[in-house]
């Protein structure tokens, strides 16, 4: 059942005679980091990224506001828009029109990297040169909860692994005391759920485990409040007495020491995982760096910190989701509103890792699940200014980690309706995303339900366009 | 991962094997006799070369390496083309040359598909057999022949009209190429698609009493191991009690065992099964593991997760079958087609329910053509898991690449759904049904939608009153007309959608509306209503509200009479039908279909009629002929009494699938199964009177074990397991005393991790209701099975016990140990709760502090305690009590309201709204650690232990 915890029945002989030792210290001892389900692994090739930051724009943020301007846009403004497309659905059918973007841009960087002028501290040259935006997505699906899956997981209707249990899956985890894939949302899950960061048909071990925004960081890290720690510590010394004499009694059955170490770790856990999420910890200056003292771009802000001490501390992969990007209408104040909340942290992020040498093996990842169309439909008679969902043509950006610096690849058409230029499915992006990371999307397979399963689904290509 | 050519970073590993491998196999084969290592000393004659060429080689060079290598000659992989001998033998970017023609140990081709240099297919799904490199090495050995096109089609005719050419033919409908209908199978891989031979047929291994011993100690005694012995009774009947009941045996029914077993062991079992069989609580043990496979949930998933308010009917339906043992095969046609078989009984209404099981919504934002295909989709491949234990999936885009199942076998299944139609229909309740708590749950739910509906129309009120303001100020007072004109109005001026409604005002009114409809929904629970299938024309109604066509609807009645067309989708698009196909039944079992209306020439066809074609597949899948039925069934029923089946993926006997390790056994239970007229508490009594379910876990020799059976195949020892979700669940709740016994009924919603309960989240325009807690103890300490289950939000303590999701068909359970595990089990809030009832329980059952730890360890651990552990326990005890008299727990706070904070779509702004949490008003709460005394405390702190325990996790 649990194939990678080596069979240790030797311990159960040490056992008897130990007397007092305490267990564990006997545990402890024993355990090297080599050996568990999460101790890190050789990837397939040498890679170029040891960690990632994913920063999900949840809702579909819009291309054509963000990071790829149309201005052919202005001469059809509130033109009619006619779609001729079988696929129809109540995305794309009644009265349409289309929309120029009510944003100015700024060309950013010496790599003059268009970007919405709200992005005040993104296009510092040394962040803007970092980028690599990337303009060739495409996407499958114009449902939020069926896109979010698809670019997390690489299958629209959920239930595998996300790409980051992947991930922890063919590296491991650098750091056996902290989850390896850590998912951090706004306080509302996004549509889909856990199935956004589910382990899927992988093992649990490798299980986005959600830190939360308020609470407890982990749910039932610490015991209630009139419980404290060394009645924990009194407690768990009972119960691997228990366990002890059971283990006597079951000297075959290989679980029970795997379960019983799951106990010293967690009880270490609960220690540690309080120490690297308090930011108090950090200078004030980093703090206002990352926008902290700032109401609005605090919870983001906050979520980037963490991220940033927690691939210092060895986490494989951390995901932050960031909502509201849905602009249907008005989405003049919408987006403005939404880069303003990300717009200094990610900024900081950057510039942090980069100060620290962290950025060269820390691949940033900024998407959202689609893109946004050039046009509207006429919403209850009003030619309100927004855009609808486009699975087309989107952007994202990279940063870091074996990508290209200051760039752009690939294009979306005059009107940014669809991407024409270095065009790839998601697939390929995920397929990428492991290059980087040294994992061979082929070879990192999964036998499950008759097949040996991949993130890609069926294999992909990776976009050499954007490898450094 | 590029699909150009790449060095391997440790070439020749895997070489010294294959080649070895490859040598194995030659031996065995009664072909031309070609030495891999030394070929050039025989080569097979041209002509064979030839043959090998066209029957075997081409077909595979098609479908494996043609994408990259030949298909478009602008955008060959590695500059390498493959497709004619010249440009093989020119070779490609390297400049090595691809073949050496009658050297198969030289060239890139050979070591690229023998993974050595190169690694070619590239992917692991893709990579070829020992045996199919054997026949590109047969093939250049001969001197790589190509021979042309007139004479390969030649040989491969020849080929395909002979028998003789090694491998097996299954019969199919036919694949999209020759070469697929015509390829031949390794008898091994299409095991389950072969006919169960008949009892007689099957030789039972002389030696023991219970053909189930002799089967496996035959196999036992090949591997010269010794089995196990018998396991005590105490083991036993904790044993049988968790596997047909998922809940601890008491100590007095130890006792009484124990006893009875003393006298006469196989009597004692055997009344034992017995009893355990009539208790109403193996139904709900034995319906989980159907609610597994079939994936039940309480809701739709997706964006809205929208209710489906009546789905507890199908799932009390299961527990009932499973109590009254209904035959298998009458199981199985119910659930396929209990519509079409009595369309007037609400029980068959209620059973089709197995047809909407999946997730699935359909919403404006969904294409109507793709979301249908997605719901048939799901179906079939539920259909072919579920009862066939075969992954149809594979089969959608193209042929299935290892099993006997064209494509056309897929479409002609999807085709006998396609006039399967979603509707929650009319079903009045039976006697049968537990209506308990409706009153108070409709209550509960026409409150909370009256609080919507009001919160709603005063906003409502607000905008239509700005908007008669804006037709006033505007000099136009009469043109005022109500919302829902003006929405259509165009090319009028008019006032803003959402006129005198702030920002946050807006956002606020979507949470209500969608309040509105999710209450509105949650309120058909209460009605007698199913969500059940009709056969009909596509509506492509949304999943908000499904319904039968309504008669007064003309367009309505007219769509649902119209025969949906089908046909095999060209890569799976549904927006690219190709050839059209008519129902039918998977070909390659060469059963065929029973039932009038099938066409002569064609006895795998289903009736095309728009009604009927459920029934007929149904009764196809029934047939005792079905060799996947029945092995299916017979599989799983292992499979959840040892821990592994005998094939060991129970959804997929395909090629892909493990292989069974005794497949006379498997054949032999199926026809045992179909004797015993399809029942399943025969096939309990008939596994578990078996010594090899009775045997001990720890074997004599485990070195020996370990080194002939180390994966445990042989089950010459009893595999340990640990207690699923729902037995840790239950089993607590049993403990304390707070389980209830009620069956059925509506969900239960027990408490959850407030966090997670309470926590925000997103569904489309809002966000979903909190999770509330049913409001007594006896309404939500049910038994979990009766868990509201939603699939956007999985109860944390179930889901951290591998408690499968609802999206995926589970076939078998995980337990794998992770350390959040342990924060559940020693600081949550349920544990706590519970160490503390179970302290409480034992104050009340035993006197001293000594006496009660001792009956709390036997009860939770089946065992007696010996004295030096008591010792540590009670001293333990005496530290916890000093300790808890200086620390003193809060009292709980149970919330009455909750404010939720959203980003209105729109504006991006903020807003907040509240949410009511109407159970808490007059919440019945459990037993809390504030209402005891610190000797309780201390008490429940060794039960929170005992509860921790790997003697209580396990089950042996």
């Amino acid at each position: 059942m649990t194939q990678s915890i080596p069979r240790r029945n030797f311990l159960y002989g040490l056992g008897a005679s130990l007397g007092s030792l305490a267990f564990s210290d006997l545990l402890s001892a024993e355990q090297k980091p080599s050996q568990g389900p999460l101790a890190p692994k050789q990837p397939h090739h040498p890679a170029k990224a040891k960690a990632v930051i994913m920063l999900f724009m949840e809702g579909g943020p819009s291309h054509i506001d963000t990071f790829d301007p149309k201005p052919t846009l202005d001469d059809l403004h509130l033109k009619e828009f006619v779609n001729k497309d079988d696929k129809i659905s109540g995305m794309t059918n009644g009265g349409r029109f289309y929309v120029r973007s009510p944003f100015k841009f700024r060309q950013a960087g010496n790599a003059g990297i268009p970007m919405n002028e709200h992005f005040v501290h993104m296009s510092d040259p040394d962040v803007a040169d970092e980028l690599c935006v990337y303009r060739g997505c495409q996407a499958e699906s114009v449902n939020h909860p069926t896109a979010l899956y698809h670019m997390n997981t690489g299958n629209k209707f959920g239930g595998d692994p996300a790409i980051g249990s992947w991930v922890t899956y063919g590296l491991g985890s650098e750091n056996q005391n902290l989850p390896g894939y850590v998912v951090m949302t706004e306080l509302a899950a996004p549509q889909g759920g856990s199935g956004n960061w589910s382990n899927g048909f992988l093992p649990a071990y490798y299980q986005g485990t959600r830190l939360r925004a308020e609470g407890s960081p982990i749910l039932d890290l610490k015991p209630p409040a009139w419980k404290t720690r060394e009645h924990q510590r009194a407690n768990l010394d009972v119960l691997q007495e228990i366990n002890r004499q059971h283990l006597a009694e079951h000297p075959q059955h290989d679980d029970l020491l795997a379960r019983m170490e799951n106990y010293e770790l967690a009880f270490r856990m609960q220690m540690q995982v309080p120490e690297i999420i308090d930011l108090k910890n950090e200078p004030q200056h980093v703090q206002e760096m990352y926008g902290l003292d700032d109401k609005e771009t605090a919870p983001f802000g906050r979520q980037c910190l963490m991220a940033r001490r927690l691939v210092e501390q060895g986490v494989r992969f951390v995901q932050i989701f960031s909502g509201g990007w849905d602009s249907h209408d008005f989405i003049e104040r919408a987006h403005q509103k939404r880069i303003y909340s990300v717009d200094k942290p990610i900024a900081a992020l950057i510039k942090d890792l980069k100060a620290r040498g962290m950025l060269d093996e820390t691949l940033v990842v900024w998407t959202g699940e689609f893109g946004r169309t050039p046009d509207n439909n006429v919403r209850g008679g009003d030619a309100a200014i927004g855009r609808d969902h486009n699975a087309d043509a989107m952007n994202m950006f990279f940063a870091g980690g074996g990508v290209k610096r200051g760039t752009i690849v690939g294009a979306t058409d005059e009107i940014g309706a669809k991407a024409v230029e270095v065009v790839h499915p998601i697939r390929d992006v995920h397929v990428s995303l492991l290059h980087l990371l040294g994992l061979d999307d082929n070879k990192l397979t999964y036998f499950h339900g008759g097949r040996f399963k991949q993130l890609s689904q069926f294999g992909g290509e990776i976009i050499p366009e954007i490898m450094a | 991962m590029e699909r150009t050519l790449s060095a391997r970073s440790n070439p020749g590993f895997l070489r010294p094997f294959i080649l070895l491998a490859a040598v194995a196999l030659m031996a065995t084969v009664a072909a031309p006799s070609v030495r891999a290592d030394d070929a050039s000393t025989d080569p097979p004659a041209e002509a064979d070369g030839n043959r090998i060429f066209a029957v075997h080689v081409l077909p595979l060079m098609k479908q494996k390496c043609f994408a990259c290598h030949g298909n478009t000659p602008d955008d060959l992989k590695g500059e390498l083309d493959l497709t004619s001998r010249e440009a093989l033998l020119e070779g490609g970017e390297s400049g090595e040359p691809t073949v050496v023609p009658g050297k198969p140990d030289a060239g890139l081709l050979l070591s690229a598909i023998r993974w050595e240099d190169y690694e070619m297919p590239p992917k692991e799904n893709d990579r070829l057999t020992d045996e199919q490199i054997e026949w590109f090495e047969k093939w250049v050995a001969a001197g790589a022949p190509w021979p042309n096109a007139e004479t390969i089609a030649r040989l491969q005719q020849q080929a395909w009209a002979s028998d003789t050419s090694g491998g097996m033919v299954v019969r199919t409908s036919g694949g999209l190429s020759d070469e697929w209908t015509h390829r031949r199978y390794d008898p091994t891989d299409v095991w389950a698609f072969l006919p169960v031979p008949s009892q007689e047929e099957i030789a039972v291994p002389e030696g023991a009493d219970h053909p189930i011993d002799a089967f496996l100690n035959a196999r036992i005694a090949e591997a010269g191991l010794e089995p196990a012995g018998t396991a005590d009774p105490v083991t036993l009947i904790r044993r049988a009690t968790y596997d047909l009941i998922g809940l601890p045996p008491t100590p007095e029914e130890t006792d009484a065992f124990v006893a009875a077993w003393q006298q006469d062991a196989d009597r004692a079992w055997l009344e034992l099964i017995d009893r355990l069989l009539a208790s109403p609580h193996y139904g709900e043990r034995w319906a989980q593991h159907w609610l597994d496979v079939v994936r039940y949930a309480d809701t739709s998933g997706f964006s809205n997760d929208w209710e489906r308010s009546n789905a507890w009917r199908y799932r009390d339906y299961v527990i009932r079958s499973f109590n009254a043992d209904k035959p298998y095969n009458r199981f199985i046609m119910e659930q396929v087609a209990g519509d079409e078989l009595d369309p007037d009984d609400p029980e068959m209404l209620v059973a089709v329910g197995f047809l909407r099981m999946g997730p699935w919504e359909h919403t404006p934002m969904n294409p109507n053509k793709e979301s249908r295909q997605q719901y048939l989709d799901d179906v079939v491949n539920g259909i072919g898991q579920t009862f066939l234990s075969t992954a149809m999936r594979c089969a959608k885009c193209h042929d299935h690449k290892f099993d006997p199942l064209p494509t056309r076998d897929y479409y002609r299944l999807y085709a006998a759904l396609a006039t399967t139609q979603l509707a929650e229909r009319p079903a009045p309740f039976l006697p049968e049904e537990n209506r308990n708590g409706f009153d108070e749950g409709r209550q509960h739910v026409e409150r909370l939608l009256a609080f919507a509906k009001s919160e709603q129309d005063k906003l409502y009120a607000k905008r239509e009153a700005a908007a008669k303001k804006w037709y006033a100020d505007h000099g136009r007072p009469d043109d005022y007309v109500p919302y829902e004109v003006r929405l259509k109005q165009r090319n009028v001026e008019k006032p803003p959608r959402f006129v005198g409604l702030s920002t946050e005002e807006q956002g606020t009114l979507k949470v209500r509306e969608q309040d509105v409809r999710i209450w509105t929904r949650r309120l058909e629970r209460f009605q007698p209503l199913a969500q059940s299938v009709y056969y009909g024309g596509d509506l492509y109604q949304k999943s908000i509200r499904l319904r039968m066509p309504d008669p007064n609807k003309g367009w309505e009645m007219k769509k649902a009479q119209a025969m949906p067309e089908t046909a095999i989708y060209a890569g799976g698009s549904v927006f690219a039908p190709a050839e059209p196909v008519t129902p039918g039944v998977l070909s390659g079992l060469g059963i065929p279909v029973s039932t009038e209306g099938a066409s002569a020439g064609d006895p795998y066809a289903l009736p095309q009629t728009m009604e009927g074609r459920r029934l007929a597949l149904a009764r196809w899948i029934a047939d005792e002929k079905n060799p996947l039925t029945t092995r299916s069934i017979a599989n799983r029923i292992w499979h959840y009494h040892f821990g592994r089946g005998i094939a060991a993926n129970p959804n997929n006997f395909g090629a892909t699938g493990k292989k069974p390790t005794h497949p006379e056994l498997l054949d032999w239970l199926a026809n045992e199964f179909v004797a015993r007229g399809w029942s399943i508490k025969q096939m309990h009594r008939l596994i578990m009177t078996s010594q090899a379910y009775r045997r001990s876990t720890a074997h004599p020799d485990p070195d020996a074990l370990a080194e002939k059976d180390p994966t445990q195949d042989l089950l010459a020892a009893f595999r340990p397991r640990r207690l699923t979700a729902e037995e840790l669940r239950d089993s607590m709740l049993f403990l304390t005393g707070e389980l209830q016994s009620e069956m059925g009924g509506l969900p239960a919603r027990p408490e959850m991790n407030m966090e997670v309960a309470l926590a925000p989240r997103m569904i489309q325009f809002s966000l979903a209701p909190a999770w509330q807690p049913s409001r007594t103890p006896a309404r939500r300490n049910r038994r979990s099975i009766y868990a509201y289950r939603v699939r956007g939000l999985p109860d944390p303590l179930m889901n951290v016990f591998n408690q499968p999701g609802s999206d995926e068909s589970c076939e078998m359970r995980d337990a794998p140990s992770v350390t959040p595990q342990v924060f559940t089990l020693m600081n949550s809030d349920v544990i706590t709760k519970r160490s503390v009832a179970m302290a409480v329980r034992l104050e009340e059952e035993a006197e001293s502090p000594a006496e009660q730890i001792a009956r709390g360890y036997r009860l939770i651990t089946g065992k007696p305690l010996d004295a030096s552990l008591q010792q540590t326990l009670v001293t333990h005890y005496e530290k916890m009590t000093g300790y808890h008299r200086e620390h003193t727990p809060e009292r709980p706070v149970y919330p009455t309201k909750v404010t939720r904070s959203l980003v209105e779509e729109f504006s991006g702004d903020p807003f907040e709204y509240e949410e009511m949490l109407d159970m808490y008003e007059d919440y019945v709460p459990d037993v809390h650690a504030s209402d005891v005394s610190p000797e309780t405390r201390a008490l429940a702190d060794v039960c929170l232990l005992l509860l921790n325990s790997n003697a209580f996790m396990y089950v042996y």
